[in-house]
């Protein structure tokens, strides 16, 4: 790339309202045991309770403001606005998508607008590898805001009942990024998509295939798929793949944060990564549960806010999601 | 942006079931909304007949244009580095959680590429999606080849998007390259207007009324259009926007209008198209209005425009090619391809 594109701030907004993992479980019907309490390691989660100000786009738009602000850039020179949503939106995507209301509803009116689909949670990888790739190579693109509102199904938190994987929670987040930005540096992104796991994890009702079957409209996995996909392996291959190329040794990455899915999802991290992933990523998950694409932008504050990571130090992001999409990002705060 | 990245390939796949334009009509809801626009929309829309897809998915139309595309080009797939689905209205599951890109990529073996899906622009998601392509190729050395894939399937009894347009369902794919000496693409212009996000749009299962369920339209995934919005917001700004991407584009690479020997632009109707023509005095022939048999194709009207503009001649070498469209959201996209 020309340039250096680097983040110049980030914001998360999350409901006020929590869940207790312990009641959705109760309520989806859900085994909860000692075993499964300790494998997920997630007390609670936060959850929008009807409030019109918590709908997906709305948080997303509250979580714009926010960050544009902290940076103290003027929405009348942001470039672009890239989505990185990962659950069903207000209407129909790719119809609709929220990032032309958050375009309109933040006043970026010389903006245009871009969404992801397909990623799962590596979809924020996709769209700041994307995003800094568009400032770096345009001349006339200089500052983008990435966005994102995720709010689960109701009934469809805990991920595959019968033998829980995560419990997700409603959020939103938003990441100003700019050409020329003094820190946070995106150096690079490593991105591998495996096809033959396009469906390990997907909703089929409401869809084309099935589109009046509201039975159907859940996130449904297919666990034995999910398991035999080699996660933690293949983002450290990834990893180092990203760290030659940017001639940077993993023995100086500061830290690494990962996606807040389980304990379990963490100490295979952890294993891959020579113990390397951050503490506040266990910190985010236990309180938190996992919130899909805004996972690393509370992990990335969260560091930043606790001086866990300082100015100057390297900093990996890693996640795999559905797709099947792994995803690898190299920052230098 | 890297100006030798070109269009290597292009093509296109239609299901051979057609269906007759007063078929559609008798078979479908009537709108009961009247239409600024002075035209009568059945019998002025300049479109016979539409393509059906009957068993096949809407991956499935995709993975038939990929497969078409690559066969013309003799590219193996695993030379590609990215598959990006372009596709603009719902897919056979729901997105943003899936896109077909991932079985696109498992179908025809491209094991090395990476693969996504841009959900945003509608019609005009060409055009974000080559603004996306481009720069991620752009700024990577390891990025040399992507493939753009697009298959949209309507549901049954939503052919009618009055008053826009009848769509047909069908797919495309196109192969970008490095190191093109050819088929250039110049620059891309992509705008937005996001203040007209919910004009058009479908509410879907999670969101739907009770009265839209069942009965012989069960809507489940029919838009949704607000036309009064659509008369007052919408038709007073939409020429204006295409200048401006126009005119954005040809500034980015310091061409003029009068440059531009071709411009490849949407089947939505015979007023539209004349519309456009009438907006920069364009002479019919430069434009390409010859498409209309196809009914409208989405996003995949610029590919079938194209294509069908290079095989007829109406494209030769050395000639510069501006590619426009519009789409839900709402966007605008221009881009400039030097021949």
């Amino acid at each position: 790339m020309r340039a250096a594109v680097g983040i110049l701030a980030a914001c998360c907004h999350l409901p006020a309202h929590k869940r207790l993992v312990e009641d959705l479980f109760r309520e989806e019907g859900a085994g909860y045991s000692a075993e499964v309490a300790a494998r997920l390691g997630i007390k609670e989660v936060p959850l929008q309770d009807g409030a019109a100000s918590e709908t997906a786009s709305n948080m997303a738009v509250a979580a714009g403001r926010e960050a544009l602000q902290r940076a103290g850039v003027d929405p009348l020179t942001v470039d672009v606005v890239v989505e990185y949503s990962i659950m069903p939106q207000e209407y129909l995507v790719p119809v609709w998508n929220m990032s032309n209301k958050v375009q309109a509803e933040v006043g970026a009116s010389k903006s245009f607008v871009v969404g992801f689909s397909g990623g799962g949670s590596s979809n924020f990888m996709v769209a700041l590898s994307s995003a800094a790739a568009m400032l770096a190579e345009n001349d006339s693109l200089k500052t983008a805001l990435l966005v994102t509102g995720d709010t689960t199904i109701p009934g469809n938190r805990v991920l595959n009942p019968a033998d829980p994987v995560t419990v997700m929670g409603d959020g939103a987040s938003a990441v100003v990024l700019r050409r020329d930005a003094p820190g946070g540096i995106v150096i690079d992104t490593e991105l591998w998509s495996d096809g033959n796991n396009h469906d390990v994890c997907y909703i089929p009702g409401g869809s084309l295939i099935h589109p009046e079957d509201i039975n159907f409209y859940r996130m449904q996995l297919d666990k034995a798929r999910y398991d035999a996909f080699p996660k933690a392996e293949t983002l450290r291959q990834m990893s180092n793949k990203l760290l030659e190329r940017a001639g940077i040794k993993f023995t100086d990455v500061a830290s690494v944060l990962c996606s807040n899915i389980s304990a379990q999802d963490e100490t295979e991290m952890q294993q891959a990564f020579e113990n390397k992933v951050s503490p506040v990523c266990a910190t985010n998950r236990e309180s938190h549960g996992h919130l899909q694409g805004t996972d690393f932008p509370l992990n990335y504050l969260s560091s930043i806010e606790s001086g866990i990571v300082k100015q100057g130090d390297y900093v990996l992001g890693v996640s795999h999601g559905m797709g099947a999409t792994a995803a690898v990002s190299l920052l230098r705060c | 942006m890297n100006a030798n990245i070109g269009i290597f390939e292009a093509n296109y796949y239609l299901p051979s079931t057609k269906k007759t334009l007063a078929q559609v009509f008798e078979d479908e809801e009537k709108p009961t909304e009247s239409f600024a626009a002075n035209v009568d929309f059945e019998k002025d829309i300049g479109i016979d007949a539409l393509h059906v897809a009957k068993e096949e998915t809407a991956a499935d139309l995709c993975i038939n244009a990929a497969r078409l595309t690559l066969s013309k080009s003799a590219i193996d797939p695993k030379e590609i580095d990215l598959i990006i689905d372009f596709t603009s209205i719902p897919e056979d599951y729901v997105a943003p959680t899936w896109s077909a890109a991932g079985q696109v990529q498992q179908a025809i073996g491209a094991t090395r590429a990476f693969t996504t899906a841009i959900n945003t622009g509608g019609c005009a998601s060409y055009q974000t999606t080559l603004k996306v392509a481009c720069s991620l190729m752009s700024a990577n050395d390891r990025y040399n080849t992507a493939l753009l894939v697009a298959g949209d399937k309507t549901p049954e009894f939503n052919h009618n998007y009055f008053p826009i347009t009848v769509v047909s369902d069908g797919g495309s794919a196109v192969i970008l390259k490095k190191n093109m000496t050819t088929r250039r693409i110049l620059g891309v212009e992509v705008a937005t207007v996001g203040r007209l996000h919910d004009m058009w749009v479908i509410p879907g299962i999670h969101n739907r009324k009770t009265e839209d369920i069942g009965g012989k339209y069960p809507r489940w995934l029919h838009v949704c259009g607000d036309i009064q919005r659509f008369n007052k917001e919408l038709i007073p700004i939409n020429l204006f926007m295409f200048r401006k991407v126009m005119l954005g584009v040809l500034k980015q690479v310091g061409k003029k209008m009068e440059d531009v020997d071709y411009f490849v632009y949407p089947t939505f109707s015979a007023w539209d198209q004349d519309a456009f023509l009438k907006a920069f005095k364009l002479p019919r022939e430069k434009v390409s209005t010859e498409n209309m048999h196809h009914g409208h194709l989405q996003e995949t009207d610029m590919v079938v425009g194209y294509v069908d503009a290079l095989e007829a001649g109406r494209i030769k070498d050395g000639d510069l090619v501006m590619l426009a469209t519009n789409g839900a959201g709402f966007s605008w996209g221009a881009s400039l391809v030097q021949h």
